[in-house]
């Protein structure tokens, strides 16, 4: 199916929750702040100022990692509060995305005149771009360079104008922007989505402003955006493409959209078809989406341990070569090739084999890969909560010196003893958000196999709980190695 | 009904259209040029000079070497541009791990003979480090010394 095709109105949404849902647009306060027009931008204009002042200090500032705004906001603080927010909220990182703040101003100027590539409405580019982004990540060591941090960021905006300043709605955020793609796939686990409060509402609504935007009567220019995204709200499903943008909030003449709990995950187990996306099952690009997000996870956190050094100069040996790059794309193909057609393979091969199911096994593989989700966001939560954990105050020192640097110590002179929480404290929070997506796992994967073979749902359920095993343990030991942040792999 | 994928673009006002209008009518060309020469600028502009320590020798040697996780001795040999030592300097050591979030380690170095002085650290984690040298040479003149020590070892 055509990712960004309209999927008809009276496909129904499945009420995950019999019970009323929790609102966020009923909080008193925050619900105002939400349907406030002005919303976004006031939320984008902290996170845009910041940025600048990323890219400045990371420019202009000291050279060194630990003592620059740019890798340690970009790579302590920005990844820790990222994922922490995805799992308490939901995606409120694209809701103040700054980009997009620079993007709304060209767009003032720049009227885009193309639409996306019909060839490119899916995901396979922005897989692309995610991978190139941890490649070049562990290539450049960008985390021990401001310089190329703030280089990256001044590229996103560049990229962000190149893409939506020739081409209309949101193409960025839904086919290019791998930080989103990231979001996308973790927010199916967060307990809030953007969704109708009554169907009935939306079934006698002749407008559809929450698509189409709402229009003057008279010159039938938009005056308030509809989605962009190509979510329709009455047959959305769930988070994957959902910026929490508000603009179907703002633009619904009728008030019948909140921000509403919901069980994680649980978008997961079900596959109805779901506007501007279609069946997930379906989704090959999703479904390779999930699988570098579920392995580069592990491939990312294999990066920061000791036993990578002794593989790479193995490697390096082996091929007979001294650069990192022909080596470092040996591990990621490893990682994101070789493992996942292995593992998720036999899993495949197995089900269809103990179900007896009639499925050919790239779709039945593809069905399942969902269910790696949650404990590839155990890895990444554990991963990146164990740096902001223990390099949570670092921000003060980095900050104040920063300020010193400009000629006068206004928040004092820097305290650089200042760091955060102890290894051994922040061990015990990673183990249990490994635990906590491994469960989240195997429910996932039992309930799309008890959906698949009712009678016998543990034959479905037993492969893939195996290769979950597998991808745990891995996970715990990766934790438990050494620590070893090395920007230079190949000097022995 | 027919549904559009996605709303049509916001209607500008009179004004932004026809700064779109004159904008679009430049040639791109030098628009191009223009950003390129801007880019360039700004590279150009962010190179710092090099640090005023030219009549000033600085050695130093790490032992265990190569480093590994645990404690190390520094040791700093100081002379001036006719080699002979610099006594009676203050050399504060700080030693950071290329990762941002590690808390890092401080020593003051000791003189131990005459333009030689030593510090104890202790690495904490194996990974890259870089020390960091804050010499204050007798005079009050300040300078400052970056040594990169890769791939301290675990043990």
């Amino acid at each position: 199916m055509n990712p960004s095709s309209i999927p008809t109105p009276e496909i129904p949404n499945p009420d995950i929750s019999d019970s009323l849902p929790f609102d966020l647009m009923r909080v008193p306060g925050l619900g105002q702040l939400f349907r406030w027009r002005y919303a976004r931008p006031l939320l984008q204009t902290p996170l845009l100022i910041v940025s600048v002042v990323m890219i400045l200090h990371g420019l202009l500032g000291p050279t060194l990692a630990p003592k620059n705004l740019a890798t340690t906001l970009s790579w302590l603080h920005f990844r820790g509060v990222l994922v922490l927010v995805l799992l308490c909220a939901g995606n409120f990182f694209c809701l103040s995305c700054p980009f997009m703040l620079i993007r709304q101003a060209a767009r003032r100027f720049f009227t885009p005149r193309f639409t996306w590539p019909r060839a490119l409405r899916n995901k396979w580019l922005s897989v692309g771009l995610f991978i190139l982004i941890l490649f070049t990540y562990e290539l450049f060591d960008l985390w021990s360079s401001p310089w190329w941090t703030a280089w990256l960021i001044v590229a996103y905006f560049l990229t962000v104008l190149a893409v939506d300043g020739f081409f209309k709605h949101a193409s960025f955020c839904k086919f290019v922007c791998p930080i989103g793609q990231f979001n996308f796939v973790a927010s199916t686990l967060s307990p809030f989505e953007v969704k109708v409060r009554e169907q009935d509402v939306c079934t006698r609504c002749h407008t559809k402003d929450c698509i189409r935007g709402r229009r003057e009567p008279v010159s039938d220019l938009v005056t308030i955006r509809g989605c962009e995204l190509a979510l329709f709200q009455p047959s959305k499903v769930g988070n994957m493409d959902c910026t929490f943008c508000l603009d179907c909030v703002h633009a619904c003449p009728h008030d019948n959209i909140g921000i509403l709990s919901r069980l994680p995950a649980s978008e997961l187990m079900t596959d109805p078809i779901r506007s501007g996306i279609g069946y997930f099952s379906r989704r090959k690009d999703l479904a390779a989406l999930v699988v570098v997000f579920t392995f580069g996870a592990l491939l990312n956190a294999f990066g920061m341990v000791s036993p990578v050094y002794a593989v790479e100069r193995w490697l390096g040996q082996w091929l007979h070569v001294n650069h990192e790059a022909p080596v470092l794309g040996v591990v990621f193909a490893f990682f994101l090739i070789v493992e996942p057609v292995l593992l998720v393979g036999l899993a495949t091969w197995l089900t269809r084999l103990w179900t007896g199911s009639r499925r050919a096994l790239l779709p039945l593989a593809v069905r399942y890969t969902y269910g790696l989700v949650p404990l590839g966001f155990g890895m990444w939560l554990a991963h990146y909560c164990f740096h902001f954990l223990t390099g949570l105050y670092t921000l003060i020192p980095v900050t104040q010196n920063a300020i010193a640097s400009l000629g006068r110590p206004l928040l004092g002179e820097p305290r650089w003893a200042l760091t955060g929480l102890p290894p051994n404290i922040v061990q015990v929070v990673e183990i249990g958000f490994l635990l906590l997506g491994f469960a989240g796992s195997l429910a996932v994967i039992y309930g799309l196999a008890e959906n698949d073979s009712p009678d016998r749902p543990l034959r479905a359920f037993l492969p893939w709980a195996a290769v979950c095993l597998v991808l745990w343990i891995g996970s715990m030991w990766l934790m438990f190695q050494p620590m070893e942040m090395r920007a230079t792999l190949m000097s022995g | 009904m027919q549904l559009r994928v996605g709303p049509p673009q916001i209607g500008r006002s009179g004004l932004t259209q026809s700064i779109f209008q004159r904008l679009r009518k430049q040639n791109i060309s030098t628009w191009l040029v223009g950003f390129a020469c801007g880019a360039n600028m700004l590279i150009a502009g962010c190179s710092r000079p090099a640090a005023p320590s030219a009549s000033i020798a600085i050695e130093h040697e790490i032992s265990p070497e190569p480093a590994r996780v645990g404690p190390a001795v520094i040791t700093i040999k100081l002379a001036d541009g006719a080699g002979k030592p610099v006594n009676e300097a203050h050399i504060g050591v700080e030693a950071d791990m290329t990762h941002p979030g590690m808390s890092p380690v401080f020593a003051e170095a000791k003189e131990t003979d005459p333009g030689r002085y030593q510090a104890h650290l202790e690495f904490p984690m194996a990974g890259d480090w870089v020390v960091l040298l804050h010499v204050t040479l007798p005079g009050g003149a300040k300078l400052e010394r970056q040594i990169d020590v890769r791939g301290v070892r675990p043990n």
